[in-house]
């Protein structure tokens, strides 16, 4: 079992309760140190309310978190000293400039005034911000503002970042290039990103692992493609010039396949779990079907995490958190 | 703490100074506030402005007056601009936080009041050149110094108090008007409601009590009052609850 110095985040049935609504629900939860960790779920899955405990904003119910080492409720102070986040909003300082913004957060984690300024430089630059240093924030894009929101983030550079949603609101093409930036920084400074998101395609991109969330419950954790594994769609699609209706019956009565459809010379088949297409394409070829082109078709984690959602109801929670 | 104190007090300042540097955001209000209490009634006044007793009650009253006009924003405004969350998660304490705030408030209130009364000084000095300059008592001038920042930390500690409770910045304020309306109106109506003969036994034995006294013991009463209601406020302070209003 690996050791504790290995997680930046380990949760132990975390539970949070506001009145009568359970937030989180048992969570049990391990990120490895030095990885993009996903958080994905719906709004209102429990995703800000996961941040708030690991940063001991708010102390949880039942169960018990340590982040990099720390347990939540003991080491609230030292745990923030440590990481650095972006909430659900931007929470910057629309009457300041950026770099008062900066500046700000720099004090605070007692920063000293060169190393302050160099990083300032260095970060403001990185996102392509320096040169509207001294604007009010207030007057930016929202894009530049999330930017700016995420230099902050990092600017002592914390061992563990958490970002809530760091792209949402956003147009696509500050998306895009918030998410090539967040993959740099990552990159480039070598810290635990602890990110929520309900953009599957984010999280495909950025994440080394991820985990699935919704009414508080952890369904799943793991790799994007561990995940889509789980929920291997087992689509085929074979083009044909000779597939008659008489085919489509046939296949369609095989304990193999779920369902079939033909269209336009294109062959839909969906198999059943665990089935193999080879017996098809070989069953095919016995009945002169000519084959001119076999794909089979990848599952997303879009797939992965719909197919969660629509089964969560039949999951336990124990069961969901394992891999 | 020291050190995050003054952080958060250098950050409430820079949104002061914005403020004040832009005339349309409240810049322009404070030029006609100086020119009017800190040149056109000195002016009026004369030298009695320097040397009468009632500028040891009237700057106190005025500074407190210019932090209420802000503290009021405080928290309400953090909240309301979605920059309270943000400042929670920072490493700093909820002390320094409350304190650096209130510090920030206090310091402008002082400043208001000491501005003025320099720029008011010298207004004086040029209208009514006399051979020697006109200056206030040093006992005098101290006194209302004193009296200015208790004054404005007891506000200010009012102020954040009611701050942390308030969901939004106009609910502060209403909440605030309130509160200032009875801490001033409260002691005159008590005072009115008491029978003829006890308000004027109470009046003999003020003024028996002699100056000093009188500026001694408001010093403490306030000072007192400030302690109880910054307490009050540090009491109320509770990240978790703060991080989910």
């Amino acid at each position: 079992m690996p050791a504790t110095g290995d997680y930046a985040i380990r949760a132990d049935h975390l539970t949070c309760d506001f009145g009568p609504v359970r937030a989180l629900d048992a969570l049990s939860l391990e990120v490895p140190t030095g990885i993009v960790f996903g958080f994905l779920g719906p709004n209102g899955a429990g995703k800000t309310t996961a941040i708030r405990a690991f940063l001991g904003l708010i102390d949880p119910s039942g169960g018990r978190a340590d982040v990099l080492g720390l347990d939540t409720r003991r080491d609230a102070t030292t745990i923030r000293t440590r990481c650095g986040a972006l909430l659900e909003h931007p929470g910057l300082y629309e009457r300041l400039t950026a770099t008062a913004n900066l500046d700000f957060y720099g004090r605070a984690w007692h920063l000293p005034r060169g190393v302050r300024q160099d990083r300032i430089r260095e970060l403001l630059t990185r996102f392509g911000l320096w040169e509207r240093r001294d604007e009010p924030v207030g007057r930016w894009s929202r894009g530049m503002k999330q930017k700016l929101a995420v230099a902050r983030a990092v600017l002592h550079r914390p061992a563990l970042v958490f970002l809530d949603e760091p792209t949402s609101g956003l147009d696509p093409v500050a998306t895009v290039g918030l998410r090539e930036d967040l993959a740099a920084l990552a990159a480039q400074e070598g810290v635990t990103v602890f990110l929520t998101t309900h953009n599957l395609n984010e999280a495909e991109r950025l994440c080394a692992q991820v985990g699935v969330i919704r009414g508080g419950k952890l369904l799943a954790v793991g790799s994007p493609e561990s995940l889509r594994g789980r929920r291997d769609s087992g689509r085929v699609t074979i083009t044909s010039r000779s597939l008659t209706d008489d085919h489509l019956t046939a296949l369609r009565s095989r304990s193999d396949v779920e369902s079939a459809s033909a269209d336009n010379g294109r062959l839909s088949l969906a198999l059943r779990h665990g089935a193999s297409v080879a017996p098809i394409i070989a069953w095919l070829v016995q009945h002169d079907v000519e084959i001119e082109e076999v794909v089979k078709s990848r599952a997303t984690l879009e797939d992965a995490f719909l197919d969660l959602m629509g089964a969560e109801s039949t999951v336990s929670p124990a069961d969901g958190a394992h891999q | 703490m020291i050190a995050d104190i003054w952080t958060v007090t250098w950050k409430e300042w820079q949104e002061f100074r914005d403020q004040l540097l832009s005339l349309r955001r409240g810049g322009l209000s404070a030029l006609i506030l100086a020119l009017i209490l800190g040149v056109i009634a000195p002016v009026q006044i004369g030298p009695e402005w320097v040397h009468s007793k009632i500028v040891v009650a009237y700057w106190p009253f005025l500074a407190a007056t210019m932090v209420s006009s802000l503290i009021a924003d405080s928290v309400a405004g953090e909240r309301e601009r979605h920059t309270l969350e943000t400042l929670l998660a920072s490493r700093l304490s909820d002390s320094a936080i409350l304190i650096g705030k209130i510090v920030a408030a206090v310091l402008y209130g002082l400043g208001f009041a000491v501005a003025n009364l320099l720029i008011g000084l010298i207004a004086v000095n040029v209208a009514f050149h006399e051979s020697a300059p006109i200056l206030f008592a040093p006992r005098q001038f101290i006194v209302t110094i004193l009296l200015t920042i208790l004054a404005s930390l007891f506000m200010a500690g009012v102020g954040v108090f009611i701050s942390l409770r308030a969901s939004t910045v106009k609910q502060a304020q209403q909440a605030f008007g309130i509160a200032i309306i009875v801490l001033t109106m409260g002691p005159l109506l008590l005072f009115n409601a008491l029978a003829p003969e006890t308000r004027e036994d109470l009046a003999r034995r003020v003024a028996g009590v002699g100056e000093a006294r009188i500026e001694a013991y408001t010093l403490a009463f306030l000072l007192t009052l400030s302690v109880i209601v910054i307490g009050a406020a540090l009491a109320r302070f509770r990240r978790g609850k703060l991080a989910l209003d």
